[in-house]
């Protein structure tokens, strides 16, 4: 075999591996139908996690809440919560559409359900007899009964289960409720001046229960003479359930509310700090609000 | 050029042409990165059915959860509840699950879209 023949065979060889390329990456790539959560697209992703949000507010399953996140491979899956739900609440999105992720990661964070799970009045589709406050019950597992069997008419809609559930409520439960009630009102208990030049200019706040638990989804609105912005505790759990921050500007007064209970401190303004050779830059304010 | 050295190049090129489906269908395919939810596997689309029908148990909120199903495709909504019924009935769901994807499937047989009740 000549030169030129092994030459012609080698044009040959690169010349068909190229067009074998060619049709697998162009002509016909592989097609996925069967793909997992992580492949989905950012705005799919931030979908899907609305939804394991809104099942977790349904379910109280963080066990199952945090298998359902790790699917979508995100490598924080807290702050991509916490990061979502701020995107969200950017964009207009209501806090009730919101507050689930909140909670999600909030919970996640801290290990637990913060809420306790209640039961809502659902209506037992055609299994009256079937448990519907605990979906976790090991007698559930039991799945060999016909669900579709001895449909009854009338017991789709029991209200009068709407009226022990507000009953229950009524009775004292001293160790149940982690949280005070959400229209107790908070107190300024603590305001302190911040030196650190890295949180200047910060305004801090750090909401907490009676038991000093802190509180997350408490709406702050902060107003000056220009503006007004309006936020929500437990968006950065990693500081804490109740926190929220606001960045300040030099020589404006900002007024607080906040919403739940409506405590109202006004007149904060950015402190002057000094550091150790005498130079004097801005500094935060703590405030921490109580309810009683 | 000889027959010998035609045969020679002809089967080189099948050869290269077999190497790069090879490449780029097993060794380095496309990848893709941003799917759609339609493409979800079984399961994972039947989960997400699932999850909207627990979401629906605390919210009631048609609206949303026929906004949720419709990102799995197309087709009607009650659609998707039914086969994730079938699903869960053969792969032994717990029965509260398999009650709130009744529930939910109710929820969609009866759900009208808003823009179909404006006159």
């Amino acid at each position: 075999m000549t030169r030129n023949s092994i030459l012609q065979i080698i044009l040959a060889l690169l010349a068909g591996f190229g067009l074998g390329l060619a049709y697998s990456w162009l002509l016909s790539p592989v097609t996925y139908v069967d793909a997992n959560p992580s492949l989905l697209r950012t705005d799919f992703k931030d979908q899907y996690r609305v939804v394991i949000a809104a099942s977790y507010a349904a379910n109280q399953d963080l066990t199952r809440a945090r298998a359902r996140l790790n699917l979508l491979g995100d490598s924080d899956p807290v702050a991509e919560l916490s990061a979502q739900a701020q995107r969200m609440l950017a964009s207009g999105e209501p806090f009730d559409t919101v507050r689930p992720l909140a909670r999600l990661a909030t919970d996640l964070q801290q290990g637990f359900a913060s809420e306790p799970f209640t039961s809502t009045p659902i209506p037992a589709f055609n299994t009256p007899s079937a448990p519907q406050t605990t979906p976790t019950a090991p007698s559930e597992f039991e799945v060999s009964e016909e669900p579709t069997s001895t449909p009854p008419p009338t017991v789709f809609f029991e209200q009068t289960q709407l009226i022990p559930s507000s009953q229950e409520t009524a009775t004292p439960r001293p160790t149940f409720t982690p949280t005070s009630g959400p229209g107790s009102p908070f107190a300024l208990v603590g305001q302190e001046t911040i030196c650190d030049p890295g949180m200047s200019a910060v305004m801090q706040f750090i909401l907490m229960d009676g038991r000093r638990n802190q509180v997350p989804g408490v709406e702050i609105i902060v107003t000056w003479n220009q503006g007004e912005d309006r936020f929500f505790t437990g968006f950065k759990p990693e500081l804490g359930n109740g926190y929220a921050d606001f960045v300040m500007e030099a020589n404006t007064v900002y007024n607080i509310r906040i919403v739940t209970g409506g405590a109202f401190v006004a007149d904060i303004r950015t402190p002057i700090c000094t550091d150790p050779n005498g130079a004097e830059y801005i500094g935060g304010v703590l405030l921490t609000f109580q309810q009683p | 050029m000889t027959s010998k050295s035609i045969i020679a190049i002809i089967a080189s090129l099948a050869l290269g042409a077999a190497l790069g489906l090879i490449y780029g269908w097993v060794i380095e395919p496309v990848e893709f990165t941003d799917v759609t939810p339609d493409l979800l596997r079984e399961d994972y689309r039947i989960d997400f059915v699932l999850m909207t029908a627990e979401a629906y148990q605390n919210d009631f909120d048609s609206e949303a959860a026929a906004r949720r199903l419709a990102l799995l495709g197309s087709a009607a909504p009650e659609s998707y509840v039914v086969s994730a019924l079938e699903y869960a009935n053969l792969n032994a769901f717990t029965q509260a699950e398999i009650s709130a994807l009744q529930t939910l499937l109710t929820a969609m047989q009866t759900y009208q879209p808003e823009a179909d009740l404006i006159p």
